[in-house]
């Protein structure tokens, strides 16, 4: 992990004649490796499911027969047409997408009774958030952003002050955290990964 | 040899892996202190609530796999799981955990066993009722985790890890049911929903500081503090980046540009 | 609604069938009967529309199709404009590549809507799509190294080598701009990092609208030249004269951004007014 860590990064920062065609090559099985994880998914969803049918699990083991039965049918449909065909996009548009757009499109309703209920001005942050946040929702109406021109300036300044500045400052505490995290990862030192929460764990105490 | 526009980023990152390194090692000697999170002081009342309650507490790690960008959010998430699993096994409260991506469940069902065995109530654990793989597609995997609220109520519901789209649905449905709700993710997206429904919230990168707060793992303290002299560093070149180019001098610029 | 509670409890405590009804009726008044409210078009709309216009003939363009089936919605109206402009334009090569699964099948969508037939534009030779590519940042990297190395098919698992439009396209350093469509972060961050940092390719962003405030440091720092919301296809179909599904939306955006609010005022009135009530019937 370490070699293989150190190579990619030597690549970024160094001109070292080799370790470009040898990057690529990682880069390469990574990608084979992720394409493989799609595959693993699905077997994992057969394994889950034909459990609850054998097992009648109540209130589930129906759906799971549906849902290994349209695994089956997009598959048989998606290997004999090929992935760009017609009917595998007929079938595609009709369910998958269909369906997908739908549960999306319910974030609207969600965030309609979230700000219903939940966007209150209890205490000062909460009341600067709601103000900020309505002018957010008018600017972001095109025909009252023409109605009302001055909410535009406004709506301009709050999202390149204060937002971008929080949204940077939030950016560079979490790259942070991904560097800690490959520092600990590439020395040996990360125990996340085996399921152990401190190292003690991982040498084997408690 | 060096590649032009990108010595100073190497600069900085020997200079980080430095710091990080040297505070892990400092950490084994004197454990360094944080500042209170209080989403985190929340966990213990959560858990009694549960108990109180007679209900579960749903837990997710959201999106993300372990070979991903977004690999150090679901590694943090996994870390608070363990210590609520802990927790929550002393108190006899179930913990049913969503998963999303197939590859994590043996990590989690190997950090869930041990915590249930450092409480004592190995008995106690059923990998396969309390931890649910439900789908590696997006809103598959919501609408799952949504029938699992309303079908089981969970008393609390915590949301630690890499969240897109479906960090709403989540929110809202526990929200209506009831549940107590503390959220926590670094993908800036979807931190004002979890901001406007939820009870306790964590930001970015203080869900990377969790497992050294709750586990006070001289490693993961240590990287921490690592963290923070970079941010501290971060903040001196912005300061003196704003007063030099104020004072009409390029320097700041041009050395970052290097 | 319970009873025994107050007026400003029960308002506080509308049902959320109400409040769907109310949202699902104000949506689609608009969708049936569209209203023509103005749309303004924004700096950052014309500002994409001129880096196109700005291109030199037979420059290649990297477009990431992104995004996913729940994205299309108010993505694919946004794709298939800048299509337009891109075809009606002429002279320039959009080479498509998908960082998300559902890319290819939301590509023939699009594809179909703008029809490129109809400018006498010809699959391979003036568009082509090499496929989706597994891995986010990591086929980013891969394509921008060494994209022959990464694929060497288009979707249709035919040589690329076939394809006129291909010719002398070896790496990042190959293409003049990049485009994104997507509705998940790491796309859209990811092309900043293994595109626009080490090869400075120009980069043109559009996103679902939630994504904007997040994305505004990477504009605001120039790492991305225009940064677009998905809700704004109605102004790029405007400035190409190409009205389709984003002008419609405007009208529904509008009414529905005006409910909203409506609600949250609405609800911070029950929610003080039932204190005020319940400290009255207290005092």
């Amino acid at each position: 992990m370490f070699v293989a860590a150190v190579l990619v990064m030597v690549d970024y920062f160094l001109k070292i004649p080799g370790t470009g065609p040898a990057v690529v090559q990682l880069q390469n099985w990574g990608i084979i490796l992720t394409a493989f994880t799609l595959g693993f998914g699905a077997v994992n969803l057969f394994y889950l499911h034909t459990r609850h049918i054998s097992r009648r699990t109540p209130g589930q083991w129906p759906f799971s027969i549906w849902i290994l039965v349209m695994i089956v049918v997009t598959a048989v449909i998606g290997v004999a047409t090929g992935a760009t065909g017609k009917q595998y996009s007929w079938w595609y548009n009709s369910t998958y997408f269909a369906l997908s757009a739908t549960v999306y499109s319910s974030l609207g309703f969600y965030m309609t009774t979230g700000c219903y209920r939940a966007l209150r001005a209890r205490n000062v942050e909460a009341a600067l958030l709601l103000v900020v946040g309505a002018i957010a929702l008018l600017r972001n109406a095109p025909a009252i952003a023409v109605g009302v021109p001055i909410i535009i300036p406004m709506e301009a300044w709050l999202s390149a002050v204060p937002t971008t500045s929080a949204q940077r400052g939030i950016m560079i505490g979490a790259a942070l955290g991904a560097i800690a995290l490959g520092v600990r990862t590439m020395i040996g030192r990360e125990t996340g990964f085996l399921g152990r929460l401190t190292e003690a764990e991982r040498r084997g105490g408690t | 040899m060096l590649v032009s526009g990108r010595i100073f980023a190497l600069g900085m990152l020997i200079a980080l892996w430095i710091f990080i390194v040297g505070a892990m090692e400092m950490a084994k000697k004197k454990l360094p202190t944080f500042r209170k999170l209080s989403g985190l002081d929340a966990l213990p009342e959560m858990v009694g609530r549960a108990a109180e309650m007679n209900r579960p507490i749903h837990y997710t790690t959201g999106l993300g796999e372990l070979t991903g960008t977004v690999a150090p959010q679901l590694v943090a998430g996994l870390a608070v799981l363990g210590y609520v699993s802990e927790l929550a096994a002393k108190y006899g409260v179930k913990v049913i955990y969503s998963v999303y991506q197939a590859q994590v469940m043996p990590i989690a069902t190997e950090l869930m066993k041990e915590a249930y065995m450092r409480a004592g109530k190995a008995d106690a654990f059923n990998a396969e009722e309390q931890i649910r793989y439900l789908s590696g597609e997006q809103f598959a995997y919501a609408t799952a985790v949504q029938g699992i609220a309303e079908r089981e109520r969970p008393a609390a519901n915590i949301m630690i890890g890499p969240f897109y789209a479906e960090s709403m649905m989540f929110s809202e449905t526990f929200f209506r049911i009831g549940a107590i709700q503390l959220a926590g993710t670094a993908r800036g997206y979807q931190i004002p929903f979890f901001a406007v429904v939820c009870d306790y919230l964590l930001i970015g990168e203080e869900i990377y500081a969790a497992g050294a707060y709750l586990s006070k793992d001289p490693v993961q303290c240590g990287s921490i503090q690592g963290q923070d002299i970079g941010k501290v560093i971060g903040w001196i070149l912005m300061f003196v980046g704003v007063l030099a180019t104020a004072a009409g001098s390029p320097i700041i610029i041009n050395l970052l540009k290097t | 609604m319970s009873k025994g509670k107050g007026f400003w409890a029960r308002l506080e405590d509308v049902p959320r069938e109400v409040l769907y009804a109310i949202l699902l009726i104000v949506f689609i008044i608009p969708m049936l009967n569209p209203m023509g409210f103005p749309v303004p078009i924004s700096d950052a709309a014309k500002k994409w529309y001129a880096t196109i216009d700005a291109l030199p003939a037979g420059s290649a363009i990297m477009i990431d199709f992104g995004y996913s089936g729940g994205g299309e919605p108010e993505l694919g109206p946004m794709a298939a404009a800048v299509y337009h402009h891109i075809f009606r334009k002429g002279g320039l090569k959009p080479i498509t590549m998908s960082t998300s699964i559902d890319g290819t099948l939301l590509w023939d969508k699009v594809i179909a809507e703008v029809n490129p037939e109809k400018y006498g534009r010809k699959y391979g030779v003036d568009y082509i799509h090499i496929g989706y590519i597994a891995g986010t940042e990591t086929a980013m990297a891969a394509v921008g190294k060494d994209l022959r190395a990464t694929t060497n098919t288009d979707y249709h698992g035919a040589s690329l080598d076939q394809f006129p439009i291909m010719q002398g396209i070896k790496d990042a350093s190959s293409f003049k701009l990049l485009i994104c469509y997507t509705t998940g972060g790491d796309q859209s961050e990811g092309w900043v990092r293994q595109w626009n940092t080490p090869y400075k390719t120009p980069y043109l962003c559009s996103v679902i609208a939630m994504m904007v405030p997040t994305m505004l440091p990477y504009q605001k720092a120039g790492q991305i030249v225009s940064l677009l919301a998905g809700a704004q296809a109605g102004e790029m179909e405007l400035l190409v004269g190409m009205p389709a599904r984003g002008i419609k939306s405007a009208d529904v955006i509008t009414l529905t951004h005006l409910l909203v609010f409506a609600f949250v005022v609405l609800g911070n009135i029950a929610h003080y007014g039932r204190k005020a009530s319940e400290r009255a019937r207290g005092g």
